[in-house]
């Protein structure tokens, strides 16, 4: 059972992650450009992409962050716990960004 | 858990642990017991593996065949357990974004009573974690998890960067807690350390060994001036 405090906890671990997350975000929307693919239009590729690039961050976080898990633990939060949230978190907010993106440009 | 902590103590043990980095063997087949109402002490020189067995027991390190029992009862990952044991690690364990208010009710701890016992330190609940210097944001990490409702915590080396001042107040207060708390030690300063103990254990060469005589076996081992 996950702790009353995960909400809190998950905000403010997403925080630390927050540039990683958004560097790769990012690369996806600019790579789109060179290929042809602007506006980016959501879909299971694209989801994709997105989901390759978190065990990436996962393990770079690790390794720049080694200690950064022990308040987490503290308040009885697994690491995978605080990353699947940050996984449905950030892939919500990057589909929502891609998705508003493309309306703008349709739109202008 | 059902125990009635007013009359019977809580025990925490731990055994079966080994641990091996190469050839290197740093913790074999240890044991170690705590129980509420005591301190005790972990000794060793730097890199024996002080923390990791500390970190183990938590449960922030998985180490297979670890054994962790509270009551007899198994309980790994201990962590997981609500209200059982808290662990304050070597390096800064709060982000430093926060403030030491927003750090206290993350941990639901009372901030104003967590730091009642250093006046000074009630201006700087409302400062960044960032903000406050070494020695005061490793001394508002210890009293944050000694204060917490836990039964036990395992503390790597709380008095590192504190002032000796303050080492003299924590000291009063990890012996105001231990009636309520099981507390294991680890930390250098010997001779701030020892009379707060009412069990000592040496880590040598990924031995465990219990010390009946603290002050006399460090000695002995050179890790005191005779």
């Amino acid at each position: 059972m996950l702790s009353r405090r995960y909400p809190r906890a998950l905000f403010l671990f997403y925080r630390t992650q927050f540039s990683a997350l958004s560097l790769f975000s990012l690369l996806i929307l600019g790579t789109s450009v060179p290929f042809g693919n602007w506006p980016l239009q959501l879909g299971v590729s694209v989801l994709l992409m997105k989901l390759v690039t978190y065990p990436v961050v996962w393990y770079l976080s690790g390794q720049m962050r080694p200690n950064q898990y022990w308040l987490y633990l503290n308040l009885h939060i697994a690491p995978w716990q605080l990353w699947a949230g940050v996984v449905l978190l950030d892939t919500g907010l990057f589909s929502g960004v891609v998705a508003l993106l493309r309306q703008l440009v349709v739109w202008l | 858990m059902a125990i009635n902590s007013a009359t019977t103590p809580w025990v925490l043990e731990a055994d079966g642990i080994q641990l091996q980095f190469g050839q290197r063997r740093i913790l074999s087949d240890v044991y170690i017991r705590v129980q509420t109402g005591q301190v005790v002490g972990l000794m060793g020189r730097n890199g024996c593996g002080k923390s990791t067995l500390l970190q183990t027991i938590f449960g922030g390190r998985h180490v297979p065949d670890a054994s962790v029992r509270v009551n007899g009862r198994y309980a790994v990952p201990a962590y997981q357990q609500p209200g059982l044991l808290n662990y304050l690690p070597q390096t800064l364990m709060l982000p430093a974004a926060i403030t030491v208010a927003e750090a206290a009710q993350l941990l639901r701890i009372d901030g104003h009573a967590a730091l009642a016992a250093f006046p000074e330190l009630q201006a700087q609940l409302h400062q960044r974690i960032g903000e406050l210097s070494g020695g005061t944001s490793r001394l508002v990490q210890v009293l944050l998890l000694l204060h917490a409702d836990t039964r036990f915590s395992l503390l790597d080396e709380p008095f590192s960067g504190v002032m000796p001042v303050h080492i003299e107040t924590l000291s009063d207060v990890i012996q105001q807690v231990k009636v309520r708390k099981g507390l294991l030690i680890t930390d250098h300063r010997f001779t701030e350390l020892l009379p707060l103990c009412d069990v000592v254990y040496m880590l040598h060469n990924g031995r465990l060994e219990e010390l009946p005589d603290p002050l006399q076996g460090l000695r002995d081992r050179g890790y005191l001036a005779s």
